[in-house]
């Protein structure tokens, strides 16, 4: 057996004795907080086709199809000048750090005070989940581009501009990848949060809801929903990038394939 | 014609003073010339030759091309790197096209203007594969091609060979002598061998240390087209034991005698 097969089956061991141990907790009802696990997939059967489910999901695609694509793309744009000009990066780092430590749900209220309690500020809530994490890992590629990479284009001629798009930026795809992978991620987070936090609109609103009527196995159907797409977006990121990236999968120190002069 | 005057080059260091590490370089190059400077690590050989290719401005003295001074990097001339600085994002072929490319082509013409460097030094099943897939002899190759592909007047070729086995070496010289001969353009050859310089060149510029100057310059009496043979000649090692006795006096080896 290889250790590959050998890994999958105790995975997946492990997962079966989990909800095992879930459903047997559930039979014995030792707190409504757990519901048998065959529970929440009759729930999750009923739940994934209702409309007010679909309804829900299609507002949520909906705010993060408005504001991710933009806040990565300024992202980038910002990540590039971060990391090729030091003045740039004086000027703007403490500020990037700042945001990606602090706790950002504090900052939702404050979003709803600026935007008001619709779209904009699930939008705004968005954009500050994951446009931080696209500029500081946009800037470490362009940062770690071979200098030697700069000389050699400098010496065809390259212009500044040339220097940026033709070696910086292609330099710092993979790191950006990673960054956009990871946006992607916390761009599902912000949305089910803020839209919590107004308890009308999307996922998060159904979530909402549903907690605050206790439903929880259909509230257990909805959060595995979001689990799962979230793993599979992000997935699908890394898809692309294996994609789009056919020499960043080689590690720097395998042996050429070919050999001889 | 290349022609260097006075060049000198101070770099400030860390403790606020500065350091000199060319002084009074003069020497001029011939149209269609192999010239190779040679010298201890750290003579600025390599400053040097960025200061032709326009990346290094001099502190002292000017380059001056065909009587044009040197401003910056341009058309006439292109460079070959030490560690072939390949895109490794990019395959063989639009990495041949580089150049090109940043010279205003579109990726598809300077991909099709690349092809045949790419079959001049023998790499055409290579087109789409990428740098890491090749050894360091074929990258180089590739490094080479990119150099000819933008049709420059002058090759200002740092230690090319230097971090290759000795065998491929020998072989990338065979092939860069047979390529110059065809090309007929000026090449400024770095290198810290001795063989190399002796084999490849019409004359070897052999440069001093702290600071970095010009102590001989040394015709290379080996008719063409030179074949392996000449590396046997007593012309050849008469040559290369001369350039060996300069050197190590630089080199503080205390059992040479110390150059006057």
């Amino acid at each position: 057996m290889s250790t590959r097969t050998r890994t999958r089956i105790i995975s997946i061991l492990g997962l079966l004795t989990g909800l095992t141990l879930w459903e047997v907790a559930g039979r014995l009802e030792l707190s409504p907080a757990f519901p048998p696990v065959t529970a929440v997939f009759a729930a999750i059967v009923e739940v994934w086709a209702s409309p007010r489910f679909l309804d829900a999901l299609k507002e949520s695609l909906i705010s993060i199809g408005i504001a991710l694509p933009p806040s990565i793309m300024l992202g980038i744009v910002v990540g590039l000048l971060i990391g090729r000009y030091r003045p740039m990066e004086w000027a703007l780092d403490p500020l990037v750090n700042t945001f990606l430590s602090l706790p950002l749900v504090a900052l939702i209220p404050v979003l709803f005070l600026i935007f008001g309690l619709g779209r904009g500020s699930i939008l705004a809530t968005i954009v500050i989940y994951t446009f931080f994490i696209v500029v500081v890992n946009t800037a470490a590629g362009v940062k770690t581009t071979d200098p030697q990479i700069v000389e050699m284009a400098t010496s065809f001629g390259a212009s500044e501009g040339q220097v940026l798009s033709r070696v910086m930026l292609p330099s710092a795809l993979p790191l950006m990848f990673a960054g956009v992978r990871i946006a992607t991620g916390r761009a599902i987070r912000a949305v089910i949060i803020a839209e919590q936090v107004i308890g009308l609109i999307g996922l998060g609103g159904l979530v909402q809801r549903l907690g605050g009527a206790f439903a929880v196995e259909q509230l257990y159907a909805v959060v595995i929903f979001v689990g799962l797409f979230g793993l599979l977006s992000m997935e699908a990121v890394s898809f692309v990038e294996r994609k789009a990236l056919p020499w960043a999968i080689f590690p720097e120190d395998t042996e050429p394939a070919l050999q001889g002069a | 014609m290349i022609e260097i005057k006075g060049i000198g080059r101070r770099f400030n260091t860390r403790d606020g003073g500065s350091f000199e590490a060319l002084k009074d370089v003069s020497f001029s190059v011939k149209d269609k010339e192999f010239f190779s400077i040679i010298g201890p690590s750290g003579c600025g050989k390599t400053t040097l030759l960025k200061m032709v290719a326009g990346l290094i401005r001099p502190t002292a003295g000017t380059i001056e091309i065909d009587g044009r001074e040197v401003a910056g990097p341009g058309n006439d001339r292109a460079m070959v790197f030490q560690h072939f600085v390949l895109l490794p994002w990019a395959d063989i072929l639009t990495n041949i096209g580089f150049g090109l490319e940043l010279r205003g082509m579109s990726r598809k013409e300077s991909r099709e203007a690349a092809r045949p460097f790419l079959e001049r030094v023998g790499l055409t099943r290579f087109a789409d594969h990428y740098p890491h897939e090749l050894s360091g002899g074929m990258q180089q190759r590739v490094g080479l091609a990119r150099a000819l592909a933008v049709a420059p007047d002058i090759l200002l070729m740092d230690e090319p060979f230097g971090a290759l086995d000795a065998q491929t070496r020998q072989l990338m010289q065979e092939d860069l002598m047979r390529l110059w001969e065809e090309e007929q353009k000026t090449v400024i050859f770095v290198t810290h061998s001795m063989d190399e310089a002796a084999y490849l060149s019409d004359r070897v510029l052999v440069m001093d240390t702290h600071p970095g100057a010009v102590r001989e310059i040394l015709d290379v009496p080996l008719a063409r087209p030179r074949g392996e043979g000449v590396r046997v000649t007593p012309v050849f090692t008469e040559l290369t034991s001369h350039m060996w006795h300069e050197l190590r006096g630089m080199m503080g080896d205390p059992t040479a005698p110390a150059p006057d």
